[in-house]
């Protein structure tokens, strides 16, 4: 009984995913369930993972490989573009906001609520990509709180150094205008 | 290509199913039932695995979060299951054997009360209509059932030779509730592995929803059980006939087949009171009321707010599939239609999101060329 309820031996898929900065504070038991939840998929070079405007579903968390976050300009095109020589940027285009690498991750606002996505995201590079399900995050809301909980902070760190990067930017611009 | 890929937002927005998925939806669940008609044998035990796996489920996770692996959790509650099951056969055995002769003679006795009902019913038509009385229908009827009744252990043999011949199949219920307690996680990340990128968190939902739905279905039925036992036990109980918790609950346990299982029900109901009150068959006539009235409340309220509402199916889409149930497969169908209903709902409903949305077919054929490019680079 002892070894059946014994702590959980460590393997190195469960240590990679110790190494991912969300499960970061889970220790190998917990990994392991959360490990029974999780997906994964690979895609290649230039290949849509999900498109924004599309209701999320999951979080993605990048194991190898690279990604390209960008997002479409809505802007009219400036008249200060009229008789420049720079190639003029088109209602529809993509602007990058971000390359992420791997151990980060991103869609993330998709465990939180079923809200469009607000980027599209595509592999920059071959990646191998680990999938978290909104609805087994619920679950785990419901059926194990601190593993669930665990990960939320880790999710709303990441989220508060996004709001801090994103104040300072605009503060920047600012400054400069 | 980069228009495609910069696919307008308006493609993603989700509209309801069209007339054209519904009638999918439908012809596939008669289709379905039509063909688990032909394989019951199966198709049975599998249901009551599911139920089973609905069961257990919380105890396995549990057993997961205390630190137990999956696979050794599964087999520790399937293990006390079975034992628990053993021991209260064993348990029970005996008493059953010591009571049966006493069953025998109280199943006796309340036929008879039935068959005198119906004579006192008949004969009392009779007195009313003359042309039933020159028809002799009382005694054509009892004639009738002198010679179909017969002895009451000539109808308990092929009972008894029916559930011998479905014990093998019906053993086969824990076995596959064990595998889908130890493998349920691993069968659905292996058929979400199976399916394209483009289309992969689509599957996933869907793999959700049809888990959400089943799980849905089988606590809607407890529900509904539920409530068809304390609507019936009140009756019974205003009425002042005995037992009524004990006969309500086989009588809600009956209509888990709907309409058959009512009737039989029904007939119990009106054999018990028949019995128990010779003096008065009013009393009778109230207990058929009383089922009436259940089993109106339990077709027009009760189902489409449990079983009904569980599957988020619309009460009039409900009924008119139970009736379809019951005319393509029979009893099976009316027992399987609205499980069965739910799952192709959901799978229905997600195939036609994903082809009716072009955004998600394009990126899967871009994708598909992505890797047809891959592969040929140095051919």
């Amino acid at each position: 009984m002892v070894k059946l309820f014994g702590p959980t031996k460590s393997s190195p898929r469960l240590e990679r995913l110790h190494g991912l900065s969300l499960f970061v504070n889970l220790t190998a038991g917990e990994l392991r369930i959360v490990d029974g939840l999780l997906h994964e998929r690979s895609y290649l070079p230039g290949e849509v993972i999900f498109d924004e405007g599309e209701e999320g579903q999951a979080i993605y968390i990048i194991a190898s490989g690279e990604v390209l976050i960008s997002r479409q300009e809505h802007s009219e095109p400036s008249a200060n573009h009229a008789g420049s020589d720079l190639p003029r940027r088109r209602q529809g285009d993509t602007g990058r906001v971000a390359q992420l690498g791997p151990g980060t991750f991103f869609g993330e606002l998709a465990l939180l609520d079923n809200s469009p996505r607000s980027a599209q995201a595509r592999a920059a590079s071959a990646c191998q990509l680990i999938v978290f399900f909104r609805d087994d995050f619920v679950g785990l809301l419901d059926t194990h709180a601190r593993i669930a909980s665990k990960i939320s902070r880790q999710l709303a760190c990441h989220l508060g150094a996004r709001m801090r990067a994103m104040a300072q930017a605009m503060g920047n611009h600012q400054h400069a205008v | 290509m980069s228009q495609a890929i910069n696919g307008a937002p308006d493609s993603h927005a989700h509209h309801g199913s069209g007339p054209v998925v519904w009638v999918a939806i439908i012809a596939t669940t008669c289709l379905l039932l039509l063909v688990f008609q032909k394989v019951l044998w199966l198709v049975v035990p599998f249901l009551l695995a599911l139920i089973l796996y609905y069961f257990l489920f919380p105890l396995v996770r549990l057993l997961v979060f205390r630190g137990m692996s999956r696979d050794a959790a599964s087999s520790t509650v399937i293990l006390a299951f079975l034992a628990l099951l053993s021991l209260s056969v064993v348990s029970l055995t005996p008493k059953i054997a010591s009571q049966a002769t006493h069953w025998q003679d109280t199943v006796d006795r309340y036929v008879q009360g039935g068959t005198q009902l119906l004579d006192a019913s008949l004969r009392s038509l009779e007195r009313h209509w003359s042309t039933l009385e020159r028809a002799k229908l009382a005694d054509t009827v009892a004639k009738r059932l002198s010679n179909g009744a017969g002895n009451i252990s000539d109808h308990l043999e092929p009972v008894a030779l029916g559930i011998m011949a479905w014990t093998p199949s019906l053993l086969l219920a824990p076995f596959l509730a064990f595998f889908f307690l130890r493998d349920g996680r691993r069968f659905k990340r292996f058929l979400g592995a199976a399916v394209p990128n483009a289309f992969f968190e689509k599957t996933l939902y869907l793999l959700h929803e049809i888990d959400r739905t089943a799980r849905a279905y089988f606590q809607g039925l407890i529900n509904l059980t539920i409530l068809d036992t304390l609507t019936l036990a009140a009756g019974l109980w205003l009425l002042g006939i005995p037992g009524p918790l004990m006969l309500g609950l086989i009588c809600a346990v009956l209509a888990w087949v709907p309409y058959v299982g009512s009737i039989l029900g029904g007939l119990l109901v009106v054999l018990v009171a028949a019995t128990d009150f010779p003096a008065d068959p009013s009393m009778a006539y109230w207990a058929i009321a009383l089922f009436v009235l259940v089993r109106l409340l339990d077709d027009f309220l009760y189902m489409p707010m449990t079983i009904g509402k569980s599957l988020e199916l619309h009460p009039l889409i409900t009924v008119l599939m139970i009736f379809a149930g019951g005319a393509v497969a029979g009893i099976s169908g009316l027992m399987l239609v609205l499980p069965v209903l739910g799952v192709v709902m959901v799978i229905g409903e997600t195939i036609g999101i994903i082809v009716s949305d072009p955004r998600l077919m394009a990126r899967h054929h871009h994708a598909r060329e992505l890797r047809q490019r891959q592969a040929s680079a140095d051919l």
